[in-house]
């Protein structure tokens, strides 16, 4: 086993490597550039252009600028002041050390902008997969057990439209309902609030005021992941219920309670499991529409307001640690499946 | 059995670890005497410093915090900030040799402003903030920064900026929505003017202090106590919450959790109409023009002498296309009369020229133009073909691309496609193209559009900042500007009347400046290098209970804070 991980954690590195070539190269070759005028500029004046090449690192061929996001430039001198003479070494140490850059828009180090999201996307999401697998667990299971009663085709029925629904008409409809149209009876306020973590100049932590804050993103969020696990569980259920040693356990006459839990669904869950550890890099990325919506301080609004302004060192930290995640949380599936499943061996 | 507790332990402890990393810093708790109001802007500002961005948020912001030499009023009028007052001609605070072509200008400072530390706003701070927006390094980039030869101390609250040019612009060079002095016993200067962390951490000599940031979700302002106005300002706490959604913008604002919404659209002006707790405030005059810019080179390229554009390099051709959009049907449909007809670049103070007459819509003489220059439909496909234009080869077909930019939204693209239709009618086909904005601005190494002269024609709003439109004339429709990634003379119009015209408008004299810029609307109507339709009302929306919002495009909402009252 301790073989295998190595293996694949050495591959893992190879993989990123090819990775960030092709990335690097997409994300700078894309149509457009940071030298664009947005918000309110059609355009950029060419004198702050040349400086903002220099002060970016545009004005070097791609390949070049490939190697300093890697390694760095403070092997090297550069010519800061734009005047054709090469004339102090760089400050840039390069993502192998750790430093990947600043971030455009806001001259901010892009670990201090990803550091201010992810804590709060890793908070959103790990609740809305919580909630969602509780719910669905259940669901998925009484499903498979009590194939085709009015509540498995009522369900049923729900998964569909659920997984259907897209995100940002369903938040806007529930803000819609909880925020503009019920009050709370007994302060008149609105019910839920429209967005946001917290209540703006609340002091201190405040448990109650983070779970109101949390339902409506939550609800939204989850309602496609429920959807999708409890069809899974329901028939990865339906398989095993159906397996030579299920038919065994109730013939050497266990209760069904024992059966369905002990035999039936801990072997139906190996598989949800692997699914859940293969979608652990949404923890990362967030949702972009929940995040949008509800007004949540998230990595999804990081990322989409660098795709649009063209933030490079942004778009690169976030595809890269985010092909990261992916890659890793595919090797944990596969290691949680052994852990798991002992007929497997991963050689 | 076991392991499955211990998953659900390592899913408790998760939770919790997580909602730990999610607690915020505790922020001052709100008393009920508070005046207390909430901004709402979709997106967060990069920092203090427009300058470097110019995405708005920040201008919006600093507006809140920082203070410049001067500012512009809605009507277009210059009003001191830090200086006492504004240097001209007439008080002998500006020194010009026009023959030399050169002019210094001296700024006498108010004595009674503080940064929020208690240390005076002095000469050094200008000149320390000047110093770090030249240094080649780490600086920035301010309009005719490249005039000032130096900036020269007389005493702690007068210096002297000399330039090496007649500058008219020079009113507002350090001040207006994006220029700020900034302290120079705060900010870092090794750190350098465009990453400095007093830009995210800002110093206060406005009417308030930044409290409290949290990215991406709220900052707080609380009064600056220290504030010059005696009195002012009268609010207590302003909180600026980052709400993405522009619905959920709305429904805050209609129940009242938000006061005050920035650049509403038009869309969202009309549905608050008849909202009893809220209002909006309309810019008096507009600043951004909806407009067509021709290429008159052929497409894929950049030289209309070389490679002349096959359609539009006929200026009977861009005649026919202005007489054949509907103007008023896009105003009153698309943007709910929330806009007004513009057809000159001069129509707002302080240079209204009014010697230009609004065109007719008149599709019939429209087709009549384009006969006349030998466009026809033979063949009764609705599409006219090359018969005896001089433009192109017999038989060319009159269809071409015609871009627009994603970002405006909705209203663009209608108006896009009316205009499609209607040059429909009239036998130009038009294949509708809309891309993000900085694939249409981008440099044209970066496959730019406009830069690059891929297009035929295309449809946008600019609209120059301020009081002085030289360097915005400059820019667009100057010979210098025809260069790729030089200047956005996207169509490559060069006309030697309109070049020597823009050389005299470097002077201080306004009379003589009026009388030029008149001239060169005359100009620009003769030749038509692009076509101006109509200007976007700038308004923002605030709550009932929140007076003194006066809406302008000369600045951000926030320019009068300090004046707001709560009812």
């Amino acid at each position: 086993m301790a073989t295998y991980i190595a293996r694949r954690l050495l591959q893992t590195v190879g993989l990123l490597f090819i990775l960030s070539v092709l990335l690097f190269a997409l994300v700078n070759l894309a149509p457009g550039g940071p030298l664009a005028g947005q918000g309110q500029s059609r355009h950029i004046d060419p004198a702050k252009i040349e400086l903002l090449k220099r002060q970016f690192g545009l004005d070097k061929p791609l390949p070049m600028q490939y190697l300093i996001w890697l390694v760095g430039n403070d092997w090297m001198k550069v010519d800061k002041d734009g005047d054709g003479t090469l004339d102090s070494y760089g400050t840039r140490l390069g993502i192998l050390r750790g430093d990947f850059g600043f971030s455009f828009r806001s001259r901010q180090p892009v670990l201090t902008e990803i550091g201010d999201r992810l804590p709060n996307t890793i908070y959103l999401t790990t609740v809305t997969l919580l909630v969602a697998a509780l719910i669905a667990i259940p669901i998925g299971i009484i499903s498979a057990i009590r194939q085709y009663s009015t509540f498995d085709i009522t369900v049923t029925t729900f998964s569909f439209a659920g997984q259907a629904i897209p995100e940002f008409w369903l938040g806007l409809i529930m803000i819609l309902i909880f925020y503009a149209w019920l009050k709370n009876p007994f302060t008149g306020e609105p019910l839920l609030p429209a967005g946001g973590m917290t209540s703006v100049g609340s002091a201190g932590f405040d448990l109650g005021d983070r779970i109101v804050h949390l339902i409506l993103p939550v609800a939204t969020g989850a309602l496609g992941w429920v959807a999708w696990y409890s069809r899974f569980l329901r028939s990865s259920m339906l398989e095993v219920v159906h397996q030579d040693y299920i038919r065994t356990a109730r013939a050497k006459g266990l209760n069904n309670w024992k059966v369905l839990y002990k035999h039936a669904l801990r072997n139906a869950l190996i598989p949800l499991i692997t699914l859940l550890a293969l979608d652990l890099p949404y923890i990362f990325g967030g949702a972009i529409f929940v995040e949008f919506l509800f007004a949540w301080p998230g990595m999804g609004r990081l990322y989409y307001q660098a795709a649009l302004n063209r933030d490079y060192p942004i778009l690169m930290a976030v595809l890269i640690i985010g092909a990261g995640f992916i890659i890793l949380s595919n090797l944990l599936a596969d290691i949680v499946y052994a852990w798991l499943d002992p007929r497997i061996r991963l050689e | 059995m076991h392991r499955l507790k211990v998953t659900s332990l390592v899913f408790v402890v998760l939770l919790t670890a997580t909602s730990l990393f999610g607690c915020q810093p505790a922020a001052p708790s709100a008393t009920t005497e508070e005046k207390s109001i909430t901004i709402i802007i979709p997106e967060d500002p990069p920092s203090f410093n427009p300058v470097i961005t110019d995405t708005g948020y920040d201008s919006l912001v600093m507006e809140l915090v920082m203070l410049g030499l001067s500012d512009i009023d809605p009507e277009g009028k210059v009003f001191p900030e830090l200086a006492a007052e504004i240097p001209t001609v007439e008080n002998g605070g500006v020194v010009a040799d026009e023959d030399a072509g050169t002019m210094s200008v001296t700024w006498k400072m108010r004595q009674d402003v503080q940064w929020a530390d208690g240390k005076p706003v002095t000469a050094n701070d200008v000149i320390f903030t000047y110093e770090s927006i030249v240094n080649p390094e780490t600086g920035g980039w301010i309009a005719g920064i490249d005039y000032i030869d130096s900036v020269e101390k007389i005493d702690d609250y007068t210096f002297t900026i000399n330039y090496n040019a007649i500058y008219p612009g020079y009113l507002t060079q350090f001040g207006g929505e994006q220029v700020v002095i900034w302290p120079a016993h705060y900010c870092d200067a090794a750190q350098g003017f465009s990453a400095w962390e007093c830009a995210r951490k800002p110093l206060s000599n406005g009417p308030f202090v930044l409290s409290e940031w949290v990215t991406g979700d709220h900052m707080t302002f609380v009064r600056n106590e220290n504030y010059f106005e005696k009195g002012k300002p009268q609010i207590d706490t302003v909180t600026v919450r980052i709400i993405p959604d522009k619905s959920v913008r709305k429904t805050m604002l209609v129940n009242g959790d938000a006061d005050l919404d920035m650049w509403t659209t038009e869309q969202m002006m009309h549905d608050l109409k008849d909202e009893p707790n809220v209002e909006v405030s309309l810019s008096p005059y507009n600043r951004w023009v909806m407009r067509i810019f021709f290429n008159l080179a052929e497409k894929g390229t950049t030289d209309p002498v070389a490679t002349p554009h096959p359609i539009l390099s006929d200026l009977r051709v861009r005649q026919a296309i202005r007489a054949a959009i509907d103007v008023d049907t896009i105003t009153k449909e698309f943007f709910l009369d929330y806009a007004k007809p513009a057809w000159t670049e001069f129509f707002r103070p302080p240079y209204e020229c009014d010697n230009i007459e609004r065109p007719k819509y008149d599709p019939a003489a429209a087709a009549a133009l384009l006969d006349e220059a030998g466009w026809k439909d033979t063949d009764g496909d609705g599409i006219r073909e090359c018969h005896g234009c001089k433009t192109a080869e017999e038989g060319y077909v009159m269809e071409m691309e015609f871009i627009t930019y994603a970002e405006y939204g909705e209203q663009l693209e209608l108006t896009q496609q009316l205009i499609a239709e209607g040059l429909g009618k009239i036998g130009i086909k038009l294949n509708l193209t809309v891309v993000e904005g900085s694939v249409l601005w981008g440099a044209s190494t970066d496959g730019g559009i406009e830069q690059s002269g891929n297009f035929d024609m295309d449809i946008w709003d600019d609209g120059y900042a301020g009081v002085d439109p030289t360097d915005f004339l400059w820019s667009y429709y100057s010979t210098d500007s025809t260069v790729p990634d030089v200047g956005y003379n996207y169509g490559r119009w060069s006309n030697e009347e309109f070049d020597a015209l823009l050389g005299e408008v470097y002077t201080l004299d306004e009379n003589v400046r009026k009388q030029k810029f008149c001239e060169m609307a005359k100009v620009m109507e003769a030749e038509l290098p692009d076509l101006l339709l109509f200007t976007a009302t700038n308004g923002d929306a605030h709550s009932v209970r929140l007076q003194g919002i006066q809406s302008t495009t000369n600045d951000l909402v926030t320019w009068n804070a300090a004046d707001w009252t709560l009812k």
